[in-house]
C-alpha cells in the first residue's frame, strides 16, 4: 500500500474509531448511525479502487457550492435539533459533528480536508468521553491512539518538503512510497510509546475540578428497603435483580470472600403488623478527626462490649436513590471525601444529600460479641430508653406469643430463649421467594402458622416480634447480605438481589448483637463459567473505575506517599548493605594485611601501593579497550573486526598460493594480482575485497548477512586452494 | 569535519556561546498552533468537569507533543557532516559543494531532514532535502554557492531541521562545520590591444636564453650524447674540431606584476578593481603560457607557468588586503615602489591605486599603471 493511500484509510479509520465512540455512547440516532456507517463503507471501497465508485460518484454532487449548501443545512437542522427536538447543547452537537464527519468523508481530497476530519473526530471522541464513563471506552480510545499516529506521521510524510525557496527544493516522491513491513513497526512502536506516554501523563496531571457551568447527570438506581418506612415484601420485589450496587474490598483480610458479609443499612423499632419504621430518627452530623475522616464511635468508649477485630472496607458505591451509607456492623471510622456524614439514633449513617454518581469510601467496623455475663444471665435488665423503643408489638400479637413461649419452653435464660427463637425459624419454616404478602392483613401470622414459607423479610421480622413478646428487646435491620467474591478482583460484588433483612438483639453488657434467622438457601446455582468470564469482566470494570474514571488528587497523594516510603525503606536497605560490605571490606583487608603490616610494615605499605596500581591500570585498560562509544558503537566495531579477520584469512590462502603480497600492496593491487595470476579466485576475492574496504575503511557497518557471504567466500577460496593442489 | 555535539573546533569564545546557545531550537508551525489550542481547549474541559476521560485524552495530545519532540531529537541527533569544498573559488563563480551526511543512529533513521548552510551567522537555504537516511547509512548532497566578493569565505555551521512526526514542531539543529574557501577575484574580459602591448613590450625586452628554437645562441665543443644533427659543420671544418650549434629560446618572454596595496579608504573600489584587474590579466597571460610573476606588497609568487601557478598567484590576490597610508601619507614602507633591479624578473607591470600626490615616488617598473590608466582599463568591470 503507498503512503497516500495508507493515509486515506487511517484517516477513514480515525473518523470511524470516534464514531463507533459515539454509538457506543449511544448519542447517535439510528437514521444517523445507519448514514455514517453506509458513507463510512463507500469512503473505505472507494480508497480500495472498488469498480462501481464511479457510478455512484456520478449520482453524487460535485460542486462545491453543493457541499457548502449541504454544511448549511447540517448547521440549520442542529440549531432546530437545539431549540426544538433535544432541546440540549451535547446531544444536538453530537448529530451536527457527525454531519460534518460524512460530509467530510465524502469529499476527502485536499490535505486541508483531512485536517478538517482529524479535528472533527477529535471532538467526536472527547464527546464520547462526556457520555460515558464504561469500560469499552478504553478500547476505543487505544484503537483512536494508534489512528491518530498513523494519520497524523502519514499526513506528515505525504506532505511535501518544507523549504522557503521552493525553486531549489527537491520534488518529494514521498507519497507514492510504500508501507514496508519496517515502517509498519517502527508506527506501531510510536504509537505504543504515545499510549505509555499518556498512562504516565495521565496519572501524574493534577486533577483539578472547577464544575463551572456543570450539570448532574441521570439519576441514581432504585432500591427498596432503606427508607423511613419499610412494607413487609418489598425486598422480595429485588430479589431477582442482578444490578450492581456496591463492590466491597476487605484489604486487611486474607481469607475474605469465604465467609457471608453483612452490610448494614438501617434499623427499624415500630412494627404496625404490616410495615416497619423507625419511631425516632434523628441524626446528629459526625465530627471530622482528620481531613476527610470521621469517627462514628470509638471503641474505646464501649468500655465493657466485647468487641471483634477492627475490619476494613474499601466501598464503591454505585449511584442511589438513597442517601444511606452501608458498612459492616458496626461502623467506628469513615473516610471519603465526604462534606460530611450523619448518624441516626440506630447507628444508620447518611450522606446529606443523595449523590448523582458512584462514590468511594472506607470504614472500620468492630462487630459485637456476648459477653459471658449475657450469656449465663437468668434474667436481664434493661434501660427504659431500650424497652420503650425495642419492645414495642402490633396487637392481636397472641397467637405469636404463644408460639414463641412453647419454643422456649425448655430455655432458661434469655440468650437460650432467642437461640431457640433462632433453631425454630431456622429448622421449621422454607425460604422461598414465591411468598406474596404484600396483600395478607397479617402476613407474619401468614408466615408462621399458615404458609410456613417465606423470605429474610419475614423470618426477621417474625423473630423480632417473638422475641418481643418475651421481653427481649430487638429490632429489624435492612441492608445486604454479600456472597458474590469476585475473585479475579478480590472483592465482594454486591447486587440488588442481595439486599436483606436480619435481627439484632439487644444485651445489656453487650450491645446489640445480630442474628440472622434466614436459613441459607441452596437454590444459587453453582458457579459457571460464563459466571467466571462475567466476574472476570466486572472486575475489569471495577479497575478501570478505579484506575481511571475515580483516580482523584488524593489517590495521587496516595501514590507519592507510597513512591515516598518505598524510596525510604530502599535507602535504608542500600545503606544497610553498603554499611554491611563496607565491615566486611575492612575485616577483610585487616585479616589478609593485618599481620604483614605488624612485622612488616614496607612490605604491607608496598602491597597496597601495588594493588592500587594494579587497580588504576585495569581502568586504564578497560578504557582503552572499551571507549566512550563502545556501547553505542559496538556492533559496528565488532563487525568491523569480523570482516578484517576474513580478510586476513583471505591473504594467508592467497599467499599460500603464491602470489606476492607486499606490505606496500593495497587491496585493489592485490586483485589485480590475483585476477592475473589465480583467475578462478577473482570473483571472491573481488567480493571479498569490497566488503573489507566497506567495513572497514567506509564507515559503514556490514549487516549480519553480508559476513556470512564472507565466510562462504573464504570457504570457496580453500575449496580452489585445495583442487589446485 | 565534526561530530554531532562533540568536539567544537577552535572558535572565538563568542561563536562557542553563540553555538552553545542556538544549537538546539523548536518552532511551533500553522498546525502544531492549531493542535495546541485544542489541547488546550480539552484541558480547560477537564479541568472544568474534573472528568477524567478527559484527562485521559489531555494527556494523549500531551503526550504526542512528548513524542514529537523526542523523534525530532532523534532524527537530528548523531548526525555527521562533512563539506568537500574547492581551494579556491572565483567571485560570481558558481562552484559545487559536496555535503556528505551520516546517520549514526544505531537502529533508527532520520526522516524529513532539511539542511541550510550559516555563513558568517546568517542562514541560507540551499534547497537540501532529504527524505530519509537510514541508520548506519550515508548520503551525498550537491549543491551550488556563489561568493559575491573576493576574500575569504566562512561557513560557520550547517543548520538541519526536521517536521518529523507530525508536522507540529520544527526542530533545528546545528551542527558545527566551520570551513574557510579563499575568493579570488573575478576574471574579467581586459582590452586585447592593452595585452598585447604588454607581450610586445616585453617580448623586447626579453632575455636571450638556450632553448628550442631557430635563432642561433652559441657554438661550443661537441659533447659526448650530443644530437649528430646539431653539428655545425662549416666551423668544424675551419678549426677541425667539432662543434655543434645552439638556438635561442623563442618564449622565454617572463612578465612581472606588482600591485601596490597601499590606497586610501575612498579608493578601495579603484583598489578592488585593480585586483580583478591583475587577476584577469594573469588569467589572459597565463592562457598564452607566459612565466608570470606576481608581487602583492611583500608577498611573492614567484617566476612560474602552469595552471597550478596561475591558482597560486590568485589565492594571494584573495587574500591581499588593502592597507592605509599612514599619517605622513609616506609609500617609502611601500615594497612594490622599491623593486630593485633583478633579472629574472623580466617585463615588469606595476599597478599603482594610489600614488602619493605630496611625495611622488620613483617606480622601477617597464610599465607603470596608476590610478587613471586603472580606470580606464577596467572601466567596462
Amino acid at each position: 500500500m503507498v503512503f497516500n493511500q495508507a493515509c486515506r484509510v487511517s484517516a477513514i479509520v480515525l473518523a470511524a474509531t470516534a464514531f463507533v465512540g459515539l454509538l457506543f455512547a449511544r448519542s447517535v440516532p439510528v437514521w444517523l448511525a445507519t448514514l455514517t456507517l453506509t458513507v463510512l463503507v463507500f469512503a473505505t471501497l472507494q480508497t480500495f479502487g472498488w469498480p462501481g465508485r464511479k457510478t455512484v460518484l456520478s449520482g453524487l454532487p460535485a460542486a462545491p457550492s453543493v457541499w457548502n449548501s449541504l454544511l448549511i443545512g447540517a448547521f440549520l437542522l442542529f440549531l432546530l435539533d437545539l431549540t426544538v427536538i433535544s432541546r440540549e447543547l451535547l446531544p444536538a452537537g453530537i448529530h451536527f459533528l457527525v454531519l460534518l464527519l460524512n460530509v467530510k468523508l465524502m469529499t476527502l481530497h485536499d490535505r486541508r480536508d483531512y485536517r478538517h476530519l482529524y479535528a472533527i473526530s477529535l471532538m467526536a471522541i472527547l464527546a464520547s468521553a462526556a457520555l460515558t464513563t464504561d469500560v469499552w471506552y478504553i478500547s476505543v480510545f487505544i484503537l483512536y491512539l494508534l489512528a491518530a499516529v498513523w494519520s497524523l506521521l502519514l499526513h506528515h510524510l505525504t506532505g511535501g518538503p518544507p523549504s522557503a525557496n521552493p525553486a531549489v527544493a527537491q520534488v518529494s516522491s514521498r507519497a507514492s512510497w510504500f508501507i514496508t513491513s519496517r515502517f509498519f513497526w517502527l508506527t506501531n512502536g510510536i504509537a505504543v510509546l504515545t499510549f505509555l506516554f499518556t498512562l504516565v501523563i495521565f496519572f501524574i496531571l493534577p486533577r483539578v475540578s472547577i464544575g463551572v457551568l456543570q450539570q448532574p447527570r441521570g439519576e441514581g438506581l432504585r432500591t427498596t428497603g432503606f427508607s423511613e418506612r419499610v412494607d413487609l415484601g418489598m425486598i422480595g420485589s429485588v430479589k431477582e435483580d442482578r444490578q450492581i450496587v456496591m463492590r466491597v474490598e476487605l484489604p486487611d483480610q486474607a481469607d475474605a470472600g469465604k465467609e457471608r458479609f453483612y452490610l448494614r443499612g438501617l434499623a427499624y423499632d415500630q412494627y404496625n403488623g404490616r410495615s416497619w419504621s423507625s419511631g425516632s430518627r434523628q441524626r446528629r452530623t459526625l465530627g471530622s478527626i482528620a481531613d476527610g475522616v470521621f469517627a462514628v464511635r470509638s471503641g474505646a468508649n464501649r468500655t465493657g462490649h466485647e468487641l471483634s477485630e477492627p475490619l476494613r472496607q474499601d466501598i464503591l458505591l454505585e449511584a442511589l436513590d438513597t442517601s444511606v451509607l452501608f458498612a459492616a456492623p458496626f461502623a467506628e471510622f469513615v473516610s471519603a471525601d465526604f462534606i460530611g456524614i450523619h448518624v441516626d439514633s440506630m447507628a444508620g449513617l447518611h450522606l446529606p444529600y443523595t449523590t448523582s454518581s458512584r462514590i468511594r469510601y472506607s470504614v472500620v467496623s468492630r462487630e459485637h460479641r456476648i459477653s459471658s455475663e449475657d450469656r449465663a444471665a437468668a434474667e436481664l435488665e434493661y434501660a427504659s430508653a431500650i424497652r420503650d423503643h425495642f419492645l414495642q408489638i402490633p396487637e392481636g400479637s397472641d397467637q405469636v406469643r404463644h408460639l414463641a413461649r412453647r419454643v422456649t419452653e425448655s430455655a432458661v435464660t434469655p440468650h437460650e430463649r432467642t437461640t431457640a427463637i433462632l433453631n425454630h425459624l431456622q429448622s421449621e419454616y422454607q425460604y422461598s421467594l414465591d411468598a406474596e404478602t404484600s396483600t395478607s392483613l397479617h402476613p407474619i401470622d401468614d408466615f408462621l402458622f399458615h404458609r410456613k414459607t417465606g423470605y429474610c423479610e419475614h423470618y426477621a421480622t417474625a423473630m423480632v416480634i417473638m422475641l418481643r413478646t418475651l421481653g427481649i428487646p430487638a429490632r429489624l435491620v435492612t441492608g445486604f447480605l454479600a456472597t458474590e467474591w469476585n475473585e479475579f478482583g478480590g472483592y465482594y460484588t454486591v447486587r440488588q438481589r442481595d439486599a436483606h433483612a436480619w435481627v439484632e438483639v439487644f444485651y445489656p453488657h453487650s450491645g446489640w448483637i445480630t442474628l440472622d434467622p434466614t436459613p441459607t438457601t441452596s437454590s444459587i446455582p453453582s458457579p459457571s463459567m460464563w459466571e467466571g468470564v462475567q466476574r472476570l469482566g466486572e472486575s475489569i470494570r471495577l479497575h478501570w473505575d478505579r484506575a481511571f474514571i475515580r483516580y482523584s488528587a488524593r489517590d495521587q497523594m496516595a501514590v507519592i506517599h507510597s513512591f515516598r516510603e518505598g524510596s525510604d525503606s530502599a535507602r535504608d536497605a542500600v545503606t544497610r548493605w553498603t554499611v554491611a560490605l563496607g565491615a566486611a571490606a575492612l575485616h577483610l583487608i585487616r585479616t589478609s594485611i593485618g599481620p604483614v603490616q605488624a612485622s612488616h610494615p614496607i612490605v604491607a605499605w608496598t602491597l597496597l601501593l601495588a594493588s592500587v596500581i594494579a587497580l588504576s591500570a585495569l581502568i586504564l585498560a578497560v578504557r582503552h579497550r572499551w571507549p566512550s562509544g563502545h556501547f553505542t558503537r559496538g556492533v559496528p566495531v565488532r563487525r568491523q573486526q569480523q570482516i578484517v579477520q576474513h580478510y586476513r584469512s583471505m591473504l594467508r590462502i592467497v599467499a599460500r598460493r603464491g602470489i606476492r603480497i607486499a606490505p606496500s600492496t593495497t587491496p585493489t593491487e592485490l586483485m589485480q594480482h590475483v585476477r592475473q595470476s589465480w583467475s578462478e579466485a577473482e570473483s571472491a576475492v573481488a567480493e571479498l575485497t569490497a566488503l573489507y574496504c566497506r567495513g572497514r575503511f567506509g564507515n559503514s557497518s556490514l549487516s549480519s548477512g553480508e559476513l556470512v557471504r564472507a565466510v562462504e567466500q573464504i570457504r570457496d577460496l580453500q575449496r580452489l586452494a585445495r583442487a589446485s593442489q | 569535519m565534526t561530530k554531532a555535539f562533540g568536539h567544537i573546533p577552535t572558535v572565538s569564545f563568542q561563536s562557542r556561546l553563540r553555538y552553545l546557545a542556538t544549537r538546539r531550537s523548536i518552532r511551533l508551525t500553522s498546525e502544531g498552533v492549531r493542535f495546541l489550542l485544542f489541547t488546550v481547549g480539552i484541558g480547560v474541559a477537564a479541568i472544568n468537569t474534573g472528568n477524567n476521560l478527559f484527562y485521559l485524552l489531555l494527556a494523549m495530545m500531551l503526550s504526542l507533543v512528548v513524542i514529537s519532540g523526542l523523534l525530532s531529537e532523534h532524527c537530528l541527533r548523531r548526525l555527521e557532516f562533512h563539506r568537500h569544498l574547492p581551494d579556491l573559488i572565483m567571485a560570481n563563480d558558481p562552484t559545487t559543494v559536496t555535503l556528505s551526511v551520516t546517520n549514526h543512529n544505531r537502529w533508527l533513521p532520520s526522516f524529513s531532514l532539511r539542511l541550510s548552510d550559516v555563513a558568517s551567522g546568517q542562514h541560507v537555504d540551499r534547497g537540501l532535502f532529504i527524505d530519509h537516511l537510514a541508520a548506519q547509512r550515508s548520503v551525498l548532497l550537491s549543491y551550488p554557492i556563489v561568493a559575491s566578493t573576493r576574500g575569504k569565505l566562512y561557513l560557520d555551521c550547517v543548520r538541519a531541521e526536521t517536521l518529523f512526526p507530525f508536522g507540529l514542531f520544527l526542530k533545528r539543529a546545528l551542527y558545527q562545520v566551520p570551513a574557510e574557501i579563499p575568493v579570488s577575484p573575478p576574471i574579467r574580459p581586459v582590452s586585447l590591444r592593452f595585452v598585447d602591448e604588454i607581450i610586445s613590450e616585453g617580448q623586447g625586452l626579453s632575455l636571450p636564453r638556450r632553448g628550442h628554437g631557430t635563432q642561433l645562441y652559441n657554438l661550443r665543443l661537441y659533447q659526448a650524447g650530443d644530437d649528430s644533427r646539431a653539428i655545425h659543420w662549416m666551423t668544424t671544418a675551419r678549426t677541425s674540431t667539432l662543434m655543434v650549434r645552439e638556438t635561442e629560446a623563442e618564449d622565454q618572454r617572463r612578465i612581472t606584476i606588482a600591485l601596490s596595496t597601499l590606497a586610501p579608504d575612498e579608493r578601495n573600489t579603484l583598489f578592488e578593481h585593480s585586483v580583478t584587474l591583475v587577476a584577469s590579466l594573469l588569467w589572459h597571460l597565463s592562457q598564452r603560457s607566459y612565466p608570470l610573476r606576481l608581487i602583492v606588497h611583500e608577498a611573492d609568487s614567484g617566476p612560474g607557468c602552469g595552471s597550478d601557478h596561475l591558482l597560486a598567484m590568485l589565492r594571494l590576490l584573495a587574500l591581499c588586503e588593502r592597507r592605509a597610508p599612514d599619517a605622513a601619507g609616506s609609500s617609502l614602507s611601500n615594497p612594490v615602489l622599491t623593486l630593485g633591479h633583478d633579472a629574472d624578473r623580466g617585463y615588469t607591470v606595476v599597478v599603482l591605486p594610489w600614488s602619493d600626490p605630496e611625495a611622488p615616488a620613483a617606480v622601477s617598473g617597464d610599465r607603470v599603471l596608476h590610478a587613471s590608466h586603472i580606470e580606464g582599463l577596467t572601466h567596462g568591470f
